[in-house]
């Protein structure tokens, strides 16, 4: 971290929400900004660059996938989206419009500050170039291209590989079906998700304990996969 | 009785008719004398003719015999005596009987035309104002109120009309009737015949039929017939035949009308419920998202923190609105059922991906159990919705967690069976008597037993069976008893091996 708190946003136009969430946020050492509108939101955003967004859906002005789009078009700030909906259609959307990741209301701090905290670090990784990334066991250092466990080496294929370092990428934010897809198989495979079951089953059995009950390589039905953040793997290692 | 009358009638004729004779006498008599014209006879034939077609036969031949006799004593020799002497005075005997015979004959068919074009006419403007009335009519009792003064001036006797709606109460004037009648009420009504006769035991003849021949829903009509003979009986019929099948249509249409009126309605109620139902619960989560987002706040915060107490106390709050919360996704996971918005995403799923999901949510709630995993590995995929299964996979976990005590074993299953593929969950709980197994999963039912102990709104495993149906799998209970422990399968059946998903070979 920085040597300032960094600063988020969130655009709620609940203003208990955002009264947890700004007493949440700043208790984990956060600076908090506040927007009830997804224009305030804009307008905030552009004048104080934030260094995280807490994105509602369901905000009075406008369609929060509109303040999404508007706020990628210039930023690659981290975007937590916060849904009322569990509908896992409107998640993959929002996650192949730019955001980072979601929670479903209600959710509780712990969870919005993993995922936060998981996409804060990704961007911290890309701008620094930092090459390993460490999931409890589970190491995988992208530019020698070596995954170990316990520091024994995981012999995969090139595929299990792709598949692994798409997901290492993005460590504790979930990734699309659809994305995940494409990088690995290309643009025609983007409905082929028994390809991605069939490669996850195989890589599952070569990291984790027990395949049938996975601490690394998590499923997010109807959306993805995540890989667990370093803490929540070290956490369910314990 | 008629047959006075007649002969009064035909009398009276008789006489005019005679009078007609004498007045032409008096005339033609006058004529002969100052005019000198010797032949009169033919002017007998004129009241011949006006009595035949004014006054009917026999005026006509009582006419026709004074007119031959009168003009024979004036004008034929012998003068001044009825004998009728030359064979020419036989002929005009003969020849104005003939006259009066065809003119009344003419005449009265004429009259009786006259007679059947006036009631057609009549009966084609009662059946026109009849129509206009039926296609006016907004309510079945309209239509029952034409039918009824209709027909009633169809027969120019009495009509009513029985068990045709609700809004009529027809049980006085049924008291009114005769036991007969009422009789053949009742038999046409219990359907047991289309239409009857009855004699009500005064002289009158009723016909009893249904006013609809497909729906019995319409009613019953009696018509009065009045004293008619058995013959005209059948005539009658056919006529309320033609007007009742016309206003059965149009109680038809109407009933559909109405159908589809009570059908908009509760569809209306419905739609009025579910956004009722949906605004609500939106109301109620926002504000629960608040609660239970402050309250892993305040666990967490130092003051808090430090204090046990406090900490199980933020807990409580926490665990309670996250009840409420699925609660509420209950009711609105209801309503998508009974609306059947269902509609399954189905895609390649590992089973156990399933069983960890619905786990994971749940870790908190189950943390008071015992909870074993037993999965096969290298389970077959499943083609299903995997958020839908996982969500009735929950339900039954729930269950599992409410009914057995805090401390007990509950045992999670991913198995192959057959061509199936059985996820189930198995407690050591409060188990299902029989009477309950044979209701267990039907809308808001809850075991009697439980119904004051443990909190619940009987939706959970009807949710459950919705989702899991509309995958094409089922949910089965077993229990071998009160207190002996439930297990809960969903049952999902797998492709086979040929349909099983396959990949090219690697890279």
């Amino acid at each position: 971290m920085t040597e300032t708190n960094p600063v988020v946003l969130v655009v709620d136009d609940e203003v208990q929400i955002r009264r947890f969430l700004r007493a949440g946020l700043e208790l984990d050492g956060f600076s908090v900004q506040d927007a009830e509108t997804g224009a305030d939101a804009v307008r905030c955003a552009t004048l104080t660059p934030p260094d995280l967004v807490i994105l509602d859906l369901g905000l009075p002005d406008m369609d929060g996938g509109d303040v999404l789009e508007r706020l990628r078009a210039w930023s690659n700030v981290p975007i937590i989206v916060l849904s009322v909906r569990s509908n896992e259609a409107e998640k993959v959307r929002l996650l192949e419009s730019g955001a980072d990741d979601y929670v479903v209301k209600p959710f509780g701090m712990a969870e919005l500050l993993a995922r936060a905290h998981a996409a804060m670090r990704r961007h911290v990784r890309v701008s620094t170039g930092e090459p390993v990334v460490k999931v409890g066991p589970l190491s995988i250092d992208l530019a020698a291209r070596i995954v170990t466990i316990n520091g024994a080496r995981v012999m995969l294929t090139p595929k299990e590989y792709r598949l692994l370092q798409l997901l290492a990428q993005h460590a504790g934010n979930v990734v699309t079906h659809q994305f995940l897809l494409k990088e690995v198989w290309g643009s025609p495979h983007l409905h082929d998700t028994h390809y991605l079951r069939i490669f996850v089953r195989k890589l599952r059995q070569k990291i984790e304990v027990d395949p049938t009950q996975p601490r690394i390589l998590l499923t997010e039905l109807g959306v993805g996969y995540r890989l667990v953040a370093p803490e929540g793997a070290v956490a369910a290692a314990k | 009785m008629v047959g006075m009358d007649r002969v009064r009638r035909e009398l009276r004729g008789s006489l005019i008719a005679l009078a007609m004779v004498a007045v032409t006498t008096v005339v033609v008599y006058a004529l002969t004398q100052s005019l000198e014209v010797r032949r009169g006879s033919a002017v007998y034939l004129l009241p011949v003719l006006l009595a035949g077609w004014h006054l009917g036969l026999i005026p006509a031949l009582v006419a026709a015999v004074a007119g031959v006799l009168w003009s024979g004593y004036f004008f034929f020799s012998p003068y001044y005596s009825f004998y009728l002497a030359r064979p020419n005075e036989m002929v005009n005997l003969l020849l104005f009987m003939v006259v009066a015979v065809v003119t009344s004959h003419l005449a009265n068919s004429m009259k009786k035309q006259k007679e059947i074009a006036q009631r057609r006419e009549k009966e084609m403007g009662d059946l026109y104002a009849f129509s206009r009335r039926l296609a006016a009519a907004s309510s079945a009792a309209d239509i029952y109120l034409a039918i009824e003064e209709h027909l009633a001036s169809l027969v120019q006797r009495k009509a009513v009309l029985f068990g045709a709606g609700s809004d009529r109460d027809a049980k006085a004037e049924q008291g009114a009737l005769s036991q007969r009648v009422r009789d053949a009420i009742v038999e046409v009504q219990a359907g047991r015949t289309f239409w009857t006769i009855a004699d009500d035991g005064a002289g009158d003849i009723w016909l009893v039929r249904r006013v609809s021949q497909k729906n019995a829903d319409f009613g019953v009509i009696a018509i009065d017939l009045g004293s008619v003979p058995s013959d005209a009986i059948e005539q009658v019929r056919k006529r309320v035949d033609d007007v009742l099948s016309d206003a059965a249509a149009t109680l038809e249409q109407l009933d559909v009308a109405r159908a589809l009126n009570d059908a908009k309605m509760r569809s209306e109620t419905e739609l009025l419920r579910e956004a009722l139902i949906g605004s609500v619960s939106h109301e109620l989560r926002t504000p629960l998202a608040s609660i239970f987002g402050a309250a892993t706040v305040l666990s967490k915060s130092p003051a808090v923190a430090q204090d046990e107490r406090l900490t199980s106390l933020a807990g409580v709050v926490r665990d309670e609105s996250e009840r409420l919360n699925s609660e509420i996704q209950n009711l609105l996971d209801a309503t998508r059922i009974s609306r059947e918005q269902i509609r399954p995403r189905q895609e390649w799923i590992e089973p156990q991906d399933i069983v960890n999901a619905a786990l994971e949510r749940r870790r908190r709630r189950l943390s008071g159990h015992h909870v074993s995993l037993d999965m096969d590995s290298n389970l077959p995929f499943i083609y299903v919705d995997p958020v839908l299964v996982a969500q009735a996979f929950g339900q039954i976990v729930d269950n599992a967690a409410k009914y057995s005590p805090p401390g007990s074993p509950i045992t999670v299953a991913a198995k192959r069976n057959g061509r199936d593929i059985v996820l189930s969950v198995r407690d050591e709980g409060a188990g299902l008597t029989a009477q309950e197994s044979t209701q267990l999963g039907e809308r808001f039912f809850r075991g009697p037993r439980h119904a004051t102990t443990t909190p619940g709104s009987g939706l959970g495993l009807w949710i459950a069976k919705a989702f899991v149906s509309a995958n094409g799998g089922k949910i089965e209970a077993a229990s071998a008893g009160a207190d002996r422990g439930t297990t809960v399968s969903i049952l999902l059946p797998f492709a086979t091996p040929a349909s099983q998903p396959e990949v090219g070979p690697d890279d």
